[in-house]
C-alpha cells in the first residue's frame, strides 16, 4: 500500500502534466471570449455573466456608431488608399459586427465638409477602439487576469 | 435600411456627448460597484469637458 508522500508526489505529478494542457483550454477559451467581444459589442462580459459591463459596452458602442452615421460621419472602408485612410479603417473595423451596420445605414454618403461630419467620423473610430478595449478587457477577464 | 434621423449638434453638444459616452464605457469597464462608476463616470466627465473647453480657449489666439 503505498504511504500519503508517494500518493501526494503521484497527484502532483499528474496535475503538472495536465497542466499545460488546461491552460491552453483556458487560453483558446479567453481568445474566444475576447473575439466574441469584437464581433459583438458586449458578448465577451455576457458570456462571463458580467451583465452591467455588456450593457454599458454594447449602448455605449452602439449609440456611438448610430450617431457617428448620423451626423453624416466618414466609414472608411479598405480602399482607403493613404495611411490615415488605413487607420481609420482599422479603427473602424473594431466594432466588429456594427460596422457592417453603419455601412449599411450610410446610404447618403459621408459629409466630412462640415464640422458635424468631421465628428461623426471621430465617434465612429472612437467606437472602434472603444470595443477594442472592451474586447481585451473581457479577454483578460476570461483569463483571470482582471474583473 | 432605413437610414438614422441626421443629427445636427453644435460643437459644445457633440463634445458634451461624446465626453459623457466615453465617460460611462470607462466608468462599467474600470469599476466594479454601482456607486464608484457613478463617482468615476462624473469625474471623468467633468475632466473632458475641463480639458476639451480648456484647450478651445488655448487655441483662440490662434483661430485667425
Amino acid at each position: 500500500m503505498p504511504d500519503d508522500t508517494t500518493t501526494d508526489a503521484t497527484a502532483a505529478a499528474a496535475a503538472a502534466a495536465a497542466a499545460p494542457e488546461h491552460y491552453q483550454r483556458n487560453e483558446a477559451l479567453a481568445f474566444a471570449i475576447g473575439a466574441a467581444g469584437w464581433l459583438v459589442p458586449g458578448l465577451g462580459h455576457a458570456l462571463q455573466k458580467m451583465w452591467g459591463r455588456a450593457l454599458g459596452c454594447f449602448l455605449t458602442v452602439g449609440v456611438l456608431v448610430l450617431l457617428g452615421v448620423g451626423m453624416r460621419g466618414n466609414v472608411f472602408s479598405s480602399e482607403g488608399g493613404d495611411a490615415f485612410g488605413m487607420l481609420g479603417y482599422v479603427a473602424d473595423l473594431g466594432t466588429g459586427s456594427l460596422y457592417f451596420v453603419a455601412r449599411a445605414l450610410e446610404t447618403q454618403g459621408s459629409d466630412v465638409a462640415h464640422a458635424e461630419g468631421d465628428y461623426g467620423t471621430r465617434f465612429l473610430a472612437a467606437a472602434g477602439v472603444l470595443n477594442l478595449l472592451a474586447a481585451l478587457h473581457a479577454y483578460e477577464a476570461a483569463r483571470g487576469r482582471k474583473a | 435600411m432605413i437610414a438614422p434621423t441626421d443629427f445636427h449638434l453644435s460643437h459644445f453638444q457633440a463634445m458634451t456627448l461624446f465626453a459623457l459616452l466615453i465617460s460611462i464605457a470607462f466608468g462599467f469597464l474600470s469599476r466594479r460597484r454601482t456607486s464608484e462608476r457613478v463617482k468615476y463616470i462624473i469625474w471623468s466627465l467633468f475632466l473632458f469637458l475641463l480639458i476639451g473647453v480648456g484647450i478651445g480657449w488655448a487655441m483662440y489666439p490662434f483661430s485667425r
